[in-house]
């Protein structure tokens, strides 16, 4: 049970405070030092990470412009990156390798889908069109549901399981044997990144898609 | 085999499920996605200029079908650490 579920390291208030908080404050301290230093310095450098994310985006999505949405899916993008790759530090644990952060980026998705909808198409027209075949809205609700379930199980159990994996081999030969895992870990963490944009971006695609 | 210790009976079922599960929940997705990467890779040599298309259509049904095989993996390490029936009977 101690192995997937994350240790509480101390209280505030009362709230507990556990290893996977600290290492999402980590990342987010890390994200904005990153962010202040290349734009004062390397503001270049900048531009291209918003280039490369809005032509990854705009690949995806059918809208004509997607600077509308890329606020949401860049920083997600970003945060899932370095939310998968901070596990390589020593001490830190992923946050993403603890059930409830890949959850909760899910339900930002999965509300995200219908602010975008309907601020699209107006509250009556978007839940007219998501039940046109009236039958049609169990499976629907049903759809919604659990592609929300999915996109936050998918990420859980990848990153769950490099993790896993390189403490295994860890523990039978702690010398360089674990270095692979480590780097397929790696990637796997910036591909499940890029995973995790694409579908969202595709289901808000999918929200806001006009009937022609 | 019934005059087991029901202890060592679900500790015994739950590695040999495990065992079976992940065997057959890795194989089958790695057998399918190798033919989506097969007929993918068809597609880029015989039209390289749609290669960036195919790559996302690829890479999005891809983590659609590995979804299933992280299934398998999710169960199975709900049975072998945090088991429901060994909580629920032996405590």
């Amino acid at each position: 049970m101690e192995s997937i579920t994350p240790q509480i390291i101390f209280y505030v208030f009362g709230i507990p405070i556990n290893s996977t908080i600290i290492s999402t404050w980590i990342g987010m301290l890390l994200i904005i030092i990153l962010a202040a230093i290349t734009s004062r310095y390397f503001p270049h450098a900048l531009d291209m990470l918003g280039e490369f994310l809005s032509s990854m985006v705009s690949g995806i999505m059918t809208a004509d412009n997607v600077d509308e949405y890329l606020p949401l899916l860049g920083s997600l993008a970003i945060f899932v990156a370095v939310a998968n790759s901070i596990g390589i530090i020593p001490i830190l644990s992923a946050p993403t390798s603890d059930i409830n952060t890949p959850i909760a980026l899910a339900l930002v998705v999965f509300f995200g889908v219908y602010f975008y909808g309907i601020r699209k198409k107006g509250i009556i027209n978007y839940f007219k069109e998501l039940a046109s075949p009236i039958f049609l809205l169990p499976f629907e609700i049903i759809g919604q549901v659990s592609r929300t379930v999915s996109l936050s199980l998918r990420l859980f159990g990848n990153i769950l399981s490099g993790e896993m994996i390189s403490a295994i081999v860890f523990g039978l030969l702690p010398l360089i044997a674990p270095l692979p895992f480590i780097g397929l870990g790696l990637f796997l963490g910036i591909l499940q990144a890029y995973v995790f944009t694409a579908l969202a971006s595709l289901y808000i695609d999918l929200a806001i898609a006009t009937e022609n | 085999m019934s005059d087991m210790n029901p202890e060592y009976l679900i500790t015994f079922t739950t590695i040999l499920v495990s065992g079976i599960g992940i065997i057959l929940g890795t194989a089958i997705v790695a057998i399918v996605e190798g033919r989506a990467v097969i007929k993918a890779l068809d597609g880029i040599t015989r039209q390289p200029e749609s290669a960036n298309d195919i790559r996302t259509t690829l890479l999005i049904s891809m983590a659609l079908l590995e979804s299933s095989s992280i299934y398998v993996l999710l169960v199975i390490l709900i049975l072998i650490f945090a088991n429901p029936m060994i909580t629920q009977f032996f405590n």
